[in-house]
């Protein structure tokens, strides 16, 4: 798609950068002021009045205008209510849950399990990518068993583990129903086809003669693969892996269904323990506890999920990566 | 070392025709054969093929030895890429080093890029470079494996003028010391690198000889166009087959620097069009129903009555109808 960089007046980076935190700046102020006069649809409508008139000072451009103006609706729409959870959130509860073993537990297993369900789902996936990537026969009915899981209700694909998997399923001498290894099943079911889809598409960004160069100069295909292919794939790997891993995070009907609460290894005890996988907590905690309770806990599962995800995105930058160079 | 190719391959896009290359060249020890042919002709795919990066029917053989039946890595080629294909993620020494893990007998990567210019690049990466740089360091890769022939696919194509003719006369250095297949389809570079040229068109050769025989013997209409000469059918152009004393109607070839033009002459012709290039100017006359083209340092104007002198030594009849060109 073209882009149009032109605007009113010259911005270089400094002036870009200036400009993004001005504008943050001000509309946490506006947030602020609209919520603690206990008006915070108003600082709705100022961000959306903001965004157009921003654009427009920048830009000059009704089309920009319009886009911004339509975007900004869609960002009230996703950002409104976390600046309000986040505003609403009582410290005193939020350390109380936070000193909880049954928080940390729930905290090691939500990020522990995930894990593992990503690193599986990159164990295998990763092959499969390089294939869809190749194209081969009959490509077209994998690729659909592969995206299935994004489209099936994630309690049906629950269901469809227990049936596939569980008693009288595929491997008899496997407990799945209430198991690790039950959840890590829900968890890679509905998380696979990111990590393959991301790594195919960092496969297919690799031109062919790349991989032509290596063969003819010696390496055969096992060598080409780990010396030319997967170092210049590996941003798409985890990017796929650390989608493959969020989604896990965020899993609640196929792991309810399957693995509501799991015995596992617990260092820090340095035993087994029994917790369940966060969002179930969180949904257990709202039941028993109430908003305020299950929003804290929420509240504190939200910071450990942004910590990693931006560790993880700063460890796949480009300039970490490749020393900016590719 | 001589290799010997007689390969058949088809080859489908989504949405395309297939295209099928069957060809066969044989290139002697120490030669430089370059394959010349128009866009679309299949000189890549061909090259391509030879090296092993697609499946084919039809053997190739280094000195009488087959090599068809090993994958590219068994070959013993050095390949030059259009686009250089150099591993953007590893240092101009790591590229030109790549092979020497697979290869006992390899050229040291300093010496080598020194030899060609580049030798204070060694610890850049591929993307800081500029393009006749890359190519540079691209056929430095290819030749510190010693490889028994080398294969180049237009590796001056993607330069300015000013680096291509450069590189063109230090390529002219290193193919004068091995054995090389050369694809391009400019026929400057031909002429100034072949020791013999094969002519391609559709996925066919349609004519090998050395460069004096291409351009100046044109088997077809399609290699004269292609190499530049004047295709002149005779059944239009009537003062043309009088003037050369010919009864039967056909198609006759002549080099345009063969052209002379003048107060008198032997066919009465029109200045249609006049085009400045470096150091002349290349003029077309219409007679008849024909035009005919020319050199001339001092051009004449448009609509200019002259004569034309076609030397009897240097017009050629051709094999096939005109309607065979492209």
């Amino acid at each position: 798609m073209a882009t149009s960089t032109e605007t009113r007046f010259s911005l270089d980076g400094f002036g870009r950068v200036s400009l993004a935190v001005a504008f943050v700046a001000i509309q946490v102020l506006a947030f602020a002021g609209a919520y603690t006069i206990g008006r915070p649809t108003w600082y709705a409508f100022f961000m959306i009045g903001s965004s157009a008139v921003t654009a427009y000072a920048v830009h000059g451009d009704s089309f920009v205008v319009a886009a911004a103006t339509m975007g900004s609706i869609l960002m009230v729409a996703l950002g409104l209510p976390l600046f309000l959870f986040v505003a609403r959130q009582q410290p005193s509860i939020i350390a109380e849950k936070a000193l909880n073993p049954d928080v940390h537990r729930m905290l090691y297993l939500g990020v522990y399990g995930p894990l593992l369900a990503a690193i599986v789902s990159l164990i295998f996936g990763v092959p499969l990518a390089h294939l869809f990537a190749e194209g081969f026969a009959g490509q077209q009915l994998v690729e659909s068993l592969v995206d299935l899981p994004l489209v099936v209700p994630h309690s049906v694909a629950g269901i469809i583990i227990l049936f596939g998997f569980g008693k009288g399923g595929a491997f008899p001498n496997v407990t799945v129903l209430g198991s690790m290894i039950g959840m890590i099943l829900a968890m890679t079911f509905v998380s696979a086809p990111y990590a393959v889809n991301a790594t195919r598409e960092a496969f297919e960004a690799i031109d062919d003669r790349l991989e032509y160069a290596s063969r003819i100069h010696g390496a055969n295909r096992w060598d080409t693969f780990r010396r030319v292919t997967a170092p210049l794939a590996v941003r798409g790997m985890v990017t796929g892996g650390v989608l493959a891993w969020a989604r896990a995070v965020s899993e609640f009907g196929a792991v309810a269904v399957v693995a509501y609460s799991v015995s596992f290894f617990y260092p820090p005890a340095g035993g087994e323990v029994t917790a369940q996988h966060a969002p179930v907590f969180v949904y257990g905690t709202y039941l028993q506890g109430g908003l305020a309770e299950s929003g804290a806990v929420a509240f504190i599962l939200l910071g450990v999920s942004a910590v990693i995800f931006l560790i993880v995105r700063y460890l796949t930058s480009d300039s970490t990566t490749t020393g900016g160079v590719v | 070392m001589s290799l010997q190719a007689d390969v058949s391959a088809t080859f489908t896009a989504d949405g395309a025709e297939s295209f099928h290359v069957d060809a066969a060249f044989e290139v002697e020890r120490g030669e430089s054969l370059v394959i010349l042919g128009p866009s679309g002709s299949g000189k890549t795919l061909l090259l391509e093929t030879v090296a092993g990066f697609h499946p084919h029917d039809g053997p190739v053989t280094l000195d009488g030895r087959r090599v068809s039946d090993k994958p590219p890595e068994k070959r013993d080629f050095g390949f030059v890429f259009q686009d250089y294909a150099l591993f953007p993620h590893m240092t101009v020494r790591k590229n030109v080093d790549f092979g020497s893990r697979y290869h006992d007998d390899t050229r040291d990567p300093e010496g080598l890029l020194a030899e060609l210019g580049v030798g204070d690049l060694v610890d850049r990466y591929p993307p800081t470079l500029s393009g006749g740089e890359q190519q540079r360091v691209a056929l430095a890769r290819a030749l510190a494996i010693r490889p028994e022939v080398m294969l180049l696919d237009e590796p001056l194509a993607a330069l300015d003028v000013p680096t291509r003719q450069s590189l063109r006369d230090d390529l002219a250095d290193v193919l004068a010391d091995v054995t090389a297949v050369y694809v391009t389809h400019n026929r400057t570079t031909a002429r100034a690198l072949a020791d013999r040229i094969a002519v391609m068109n559709d996925g066919g050769i349609v004519q090998v000889g050395t460069p004096e025989e291409i351009f100046q013997r044109p088997e077809s209409p399609m290699v004269a166009r292609f190499t530049g000469s004047n295709v002149i059918d005779l059944g239009d152009a009537p003062s043309i087959r009088s003037a050369l004393d010919i009864s039967a109607d056909g198609v006759v070839t002549i080099r345009p620097e063969a052209v002379a033009f003048g107060d008198d002459g032997d066919v009465r012709a029109t200045v249609d069009r006049v085009v400045r290039e470096d150091a002349t100017s290349r003029v077309t006359f219409s007679v008849d129903d024909v035009t005919v083209e020319a050199f001339a340092e001092r051009a004449p104007a448009v609509g200019d009555e002259v004569w034309l002198t076609l030397p009897e030594d240097d017009v050629h009849a051709c094999r096939a109808p005109a309607s065979t060109a492209p």
